[in-house]
């Protein structure tokens, strides 16, 4: 009895084969599709693309964040340079009004005897 | 699927991949009988297995390249053919179970081959809830083990053998003598699960 119900039901749903026309009815609508579709990229390149575009930014990045620090550094290295000449110059001019009065000394005394 | 079948198929696959649209044109022409004829026993309706077996198929096209083989091509088929068709049923209206007619034999006594026996099975078996429906195909019409089975429609193996054994009992009386068809009812079919 099962053997048999076996048997009926291999025979009742054999497989049918929708014919010619189908294949062609799959192959149309498969033309039709965008040809940017049709096929897709494997997804290990889809993955080696995710990457490489994500160094590409996390490179810009750095180097961006690298070229700002640079340019602190440099307008510090700047601030540092005007603070050192403003604070020789004040030096030097002390320096130059210290031997002015020392160069003419007595021409106080001489003008106050 | 014989050896020669598979080089062929691994032959068309690796030139589908390459773009060659004739090589996918022999993919679809040797394994539409497998889709086409899931999508009729599943949907019981041949223009909208025709139509889900076109879907089944541009999806392919555009899954091609995570196909790895033959085998996994057709693996492949029948996993994403049964799924679409369950996706189908589940959106279509449920139905109620019938009711066989009192003491219509469906069988002549004997024949190897009785084509009003396998029409009304195949009406049985399209009846049946979507879940069991698709493992009496896989098993029947695709002849797949019950492992396998459970593999393409990722069931447990004993909820395969229970769909299984309880649609060949509501399938037996289908086979069997007059006097066991009466009152037969396909309780099953009823909450279309």
């Amino acid at each position: 009895m099962t053997n048999n119900l076996d048997d009926e039901l291999h025979r009742a749903l054999r497989a049918v084969d929708p014919g010619e026309e189908f294949t062609l009815r799959v192959t149309e609508r498969i033309a039709q599709q965008p040809m940017h579709s049709r096929y897709s990229v494997p997804p290990a390149y889809r993955w080696l693309s995710v990457a490489v575009l994500t160094g590409i930014v996390l490179a810009a990045l750095i180097a961006h964040d690298q070229r700002l620090r640079h340019e602190q550094q440099g307008l510090e290295a700047r601030r540092q340079l005007i603070e050192a000449l403003r604070v020789t110059g004040e030096k030097l001019d002390l320096a130059y009004r210290v031997v002015n009065d020392d160069a003419h000394p007595a021409s106080g005394e001489n003008s106050g005897a | 699927m014989t050896e020669a079948d598979t080089c062929t198929t691994e032959d068309s696959l690796s030139r589908a991949l390459a773009g060659e649209s004739a090589a996918f044109t022999a993919l679809v022409r040797k394994h539409q009988c497998l889709v086409y004829s899931l999508g009729l026993r599943m949907l019981s309706d041949r223009h909208k297995a025709e139509d889900l077996a076109q879907d089944v198929f541009l999806q392919l096209h555009r899954s091609l390249a995570s196909i790895e083989s033959a085998a996994h091509l057709s693996f492949w088929l029948r996993k994403v053919t049964i799924n679409r068709a369950i996706d189908r049923l589940r959106r279509e209206p449920r139905y109620e179970a019938l009711l066989l007619q009192e003491g219509v034999y469906l069988g002549s006594d004997a024949s190897d081959d009785d084509p009003l026996l396998q029409r009304r099975l195949r009406d049985l078996v399209g009846r049946l809830p979507p879940a069991p429906r698709a493992v009496v195909l896989l098993r029947y019409q695709e002849d797949l083990d019950p492992t396998e089975i459970a593999r393409s429609l990722s069931m447990p193996i004993n909820t395969v053998k229970s769909h299984l054994k309880r649609s060949l009992a509501i399938l037996r009386p289908a086979a069997a003598r007059p006097a066991q068809l009466r009152n037969l009812t396909l309780p099953l079919a009823r909450n279309g699960q």
